[in-house]
């Protein structure tokens, strides 16, 4: 199976330090587009929950999904990673999602590999029943990574990355499940950057959270958007406007407008933005 | 708003529950209704319970006196010198095992024809021959004695009939009939004289017996081969242990008294670790349940062997992996298998597997699975196989549960982080329903160990403890099960006779091992549930 890496460059399989290590993310200029939808129909057996998607994500920004609920923007970031293809009855009808220029329909894509590189974080966290070093490692054991130090060090770094290392540094062993609600989200957001991916999407990653939790994660937003490009789905209104570059805004299935998230709140040009990120329906 | 009050107050009165039976309203009739049929089911729980102990109670005190009998009547005093003539038939059976080997090799690697064959070990006929016959003597004393400890017993036992009669017609008020009933009382010294009286005779005939063997064993020829001289010396090392035994031997019959009593607690280990279970016999009745009990363990072992990985399997795949189509058709037809009566699949072992797996067992290229070829139709692995598809749906519904159990999300998140479907479920998702189908498999156990009719009719039916040196051959013996032998000797046997009660305790056995499995079960899915949180 082909992967999505655009460069000819395959690593050389028997490497008991994957892709990790290895510079998954190309260097490229922030701003420069990542992931590419165009004109995406989206079906649930016969209802159609998109109509005619088409948006640009650029890399190293955070992007902002709003919209009210059942717009079909949750929809559109799972199919960032295919994640639909679990429900049965699904399809993109129409259209293509272009990551780094390669259409991750195309038969020949692995979605495992898709998976790896495009990292999810859930509404619930939903941490494994395992210990929370276990549900850090997962990713990579999963990759053969057996290497014991590469290991520690991995979950370190991840922990840290998620400010969540202070916290949990001497009980590593204990379950996952043990830890508070927000921690637990920002186990499963470290759990998803332990596998190095480019993209991470959220999906309203802190609509289960009380407000000092919700503001350590988008603390933890603001740190990660200098190493990942994140697509957020978020009903919060402020939170998008407080930490995404870019805001696009959902209604019935159809994108109705995309650009800056100061444009958006400030000055939008379609009045259906206006009336909802002004709090008149939604 | 008060003063309207009064007037629609007396209003709602006048219309409540305007239906009475017994003075009870409907709502209080539907009460007693519900709460009525679950106090009935508790109460037959609590009926069957006090009428298995009832019953199986009384076996303790009865076995005791049994064993009181045996010793008494000087049983227990001829068994000694009996297992000792045992032990030496059982050196015999060695002795004509190596012929057959013998015969074996001059055939087979001689290429002999088979009378030069039978030629060539006339020396070995000739040994083996003095071997048997040397017990003789040992043989002919312990029959005579079989026959007087046999009469003391009758006598016993006839005394004892006498003793129930007169009792019985006291009972029924009719004194004059009850005085002329002649109970025989029975005179243990006297009558067990004669027997003791042998003692002499018996430790000369042993002291000779002893020689002989010897003697008959120093001469034995020489094997053809160097194995099978090797098993010659094993049986000079057997007879060598045998004969160190005389000894002790003696040492019991000397010391042997018959007023010894027989503690309390032996009527109890003779059921639980006696090794025979033996009825209706003209000696002495042993209720041992070691047998029985072996017996059902192999056999649900053997079906919790098969139907472990056939009902996980395919609830992990229903749950897991097949496609709402598939799960459509699996389910319903796994769910039918409990539907079928078990004694049709009891049929269907007797006629079809039974068959068709000793069929099998006799193919050429399979002789290298342990036990196979064999001849016994009915046996453990024939019983354990039907056995298997009776757990299969209890286990496969109850692993599905557990797995449906498993929240969505960690399914999910495992997808997300790049995990092949396999690695999900073998990572995730097993492991994190482990205990409900640990518990899915105990409840198959007990479902299994319970059953009766199938074991019934294709587990063969020997009351023996199979022989586990055969190693995993061992599977294809015939036993007997505790469920299997309650079926079948209920109802021949004299009702209140030690006999029955034995069965009643056999099956407070079963009751006990069903609820410590059960038991076992729950609290498993109770820990299982706080682990998901």
């Amino acid at each position: 199976m082909d992967t999505l890496a655009p460069a000819p460059t395959p690593q050389p399989p028997a490497a008991s330090v994957p892709a990790v290590s290895a510079p998954a993310i190309l260097p490229a200029p922030a701003g420069e587009i990542l992931i590419d939808i165009d004109q995406v129909d989206f079906f649930y057996g016969a209802s159609q929950a998109l109509h005619n998607i088409s948006l640009q994500i650029q890399e190293k920004k955070v992007t902002a999904f709003i919209g009210p609920s059942g717009c079909g923007k949750s929809t559109l970031l799972r199919c960032l990673n295919r994640m639909n293809d679990l429900i049965d009855g699904t399809r993109v009808a129409k259209g293509s999602i272009k990551i780094r220029g390669i259409d991750i329909h195309r038969p020949d894509v692995d979605v495992i590999e898709l998976r790896k590189r495009v990292g999810m974080v859930f509404q619930k966290s939903n941490p494994f029943p395992k210990s929370i070093y276990e549900n850090i490692t997962y990713g990579l054991k999963l990759q053969g990574v057996r290497n014991q130090a590469r290991l520690d060090e991995v979950v370190e770094s991840s922990l840290r990355g998620a400010a969540l290392w202070d916290e949990v540094k001497d009980r590593l062993h204990t379950s996952g499940l043990g830890l508070s609600g927000g921690q637990q989200q920002r186990l499963c957001i470290a759990r998803a950057i332990a596998v190095e991916p480019e993209v991470i999407l959220m999906d309203e990653p802190c609509s289960a959270l009380d407000p000092v939790a919700t503001a350590k994660v988008e603390e933890l937003i603001q740190t990660l958007r200098a190493r990942y490009t994140i697509v957020i789905v978020t009903h919060n209104m402020q939170q998008a406007a407080r930490c995404s570059d870019k805001t696009a805004f959902f209604y019935m299935g159809k994108l109705i407008e995309y650009a800056d998230t100061r444009n958006i709140f400030m000055n939008p040009a379609n009045p259906q933005t206006e009336a909802y990120v002004s709090g008149r329906f939604g | 708003m008060a003063s309207s009050a009064p007037a629609d107050e007396t209003h709602f009165i006048a219309h409540k529950g305007h239906f009475r039976l017994f003075g009870l309203t409907l709502d209080d009739c539907i009460k007693v209704f519900f709460g009525g049929n679950a106090v009935i089911s508790i109460i037959v729980l609590a009926l069957i319970t006090y009428f298995l102990f009832r019953e199986g109670a009384g076996f303790f005190g009865d076995n005791r006196r049994n064993l009181e009998v045996y010793r008494q009547a000087g049983l227990e005093y001829v068994d000694f010198i009996r297992a000792q003539q045992d032990d030496h038939a059982a050196l015999t059976r060695y002795l004509s095992d190596l012929r057959v080997r013998q015969v074996k090799f001059y055939t087979q690697e001689k290429k002999l024809s088979l009378a030069e064959a039978n030629a060539a070990v006339a020396g070995f006929d000739e040994f083996a021959g003095q071997y048997g016959d040397a017990v003789d003597p040992i043989r002919s004393l312990v029959s005579d004695l079989t026959e007087q400890a046999t009469a003391i017993k009758e006598k016993f036992n006839v005394m004892e009939d006498k003793k129930t009669e007169r009792d019985q017609l006291v009972a029924a008020g009719q004194p004059a009939a009850a005085a002329k009933v002649v109970v025989v009382p029975v005179d243990f010294v006297a009558e067990l004289k004669p027997i003791l009286g042998t003692l002499p005779a018996y430790r000369d005939a042993s002291a000779d017996f002893a020689k002989r063997l010897a003697e008959v064993v120093s001469a034995a020829p020489a094997m053809p081969s160097l194995a099978l001289q090797d098993r010659l010396e094993r049986f000079r090392q057997l007879n060598a242990e045998y004969l160190a035994g005389f000894p002790a031997v003696l040492r019991n019959l000397e010391t042997w008294d018959f007023r010894k009593p027989v503690p309390a607690a032996q009527a109890f280990m003779s059921f639980l670790f006696g090794r025979e279970w033996l009825t209706a016999s003209f000696w002495q009745d042993w209720y041992g349940v070691v047998p029985l009990l072996v017996g059902s363990i192999m056999v649900s072992l053997v079906a919790l062997v098969l139907a472990v990985p056939l009902g996980v399997g395919a609830a992990i795949y229903v749950n897991q992996i097949a496609s709402p189509i598939e799960q459509k058709f699996i389910k319903p037809c796994i769910e039918f298998i409990s539907a079928i009566p078990s004694v049709v699949l009891g049929f269907f072992g007797i006629a079809v597997l039974g068959q068709a797996l000793r069929a099998l067992s006799q193919v050429k290229a399979l002789s290298w699975v342990p036990g196979f070829p064999y001849s016994e139709r009915l046996n453990i692995l024939t019983a354990g196989c039907l056995l298997a598809l009776i757990a299969v749906p209890t286990i496969f519904t109850l692993a599905e549960d557990a797995l449906n159990n498993v929240p969505r999300s960690f399914k999910e998140a495992s997808f997300a982080l790049g995990a092949t479907r396999l690695q999900t479920v073998i990572r995730i998702i097993v492991p994190a329903s482990l205990s409900g189908i640990i518990s899915a498999v105990l409840l198959g156990l007990g479902r299994v160990i319970g059953e009766t009719m199938v074991v019934l009719l294709c587990a063969g039916n020997r009351i023996a403890i199979p022989d586990f040196t055969a190693g995993l051959a061992v599977i294809t013996q015939p036993v007997h099960t505790m469920t299997g032998i309650i079926a079948q000797e209920m109802g021949e046997v004299v009702h209140g006779s030690i006999h029955y009660r034995a069965l009643f305790v056999v099956g407070m056995l079963l009751f006990f091992l069903s609820l410590a499995i059960n038991y076992a079960a729950q609290r498993i899915v109770r820990r299982y549930r706080i682990a998901i949180g």
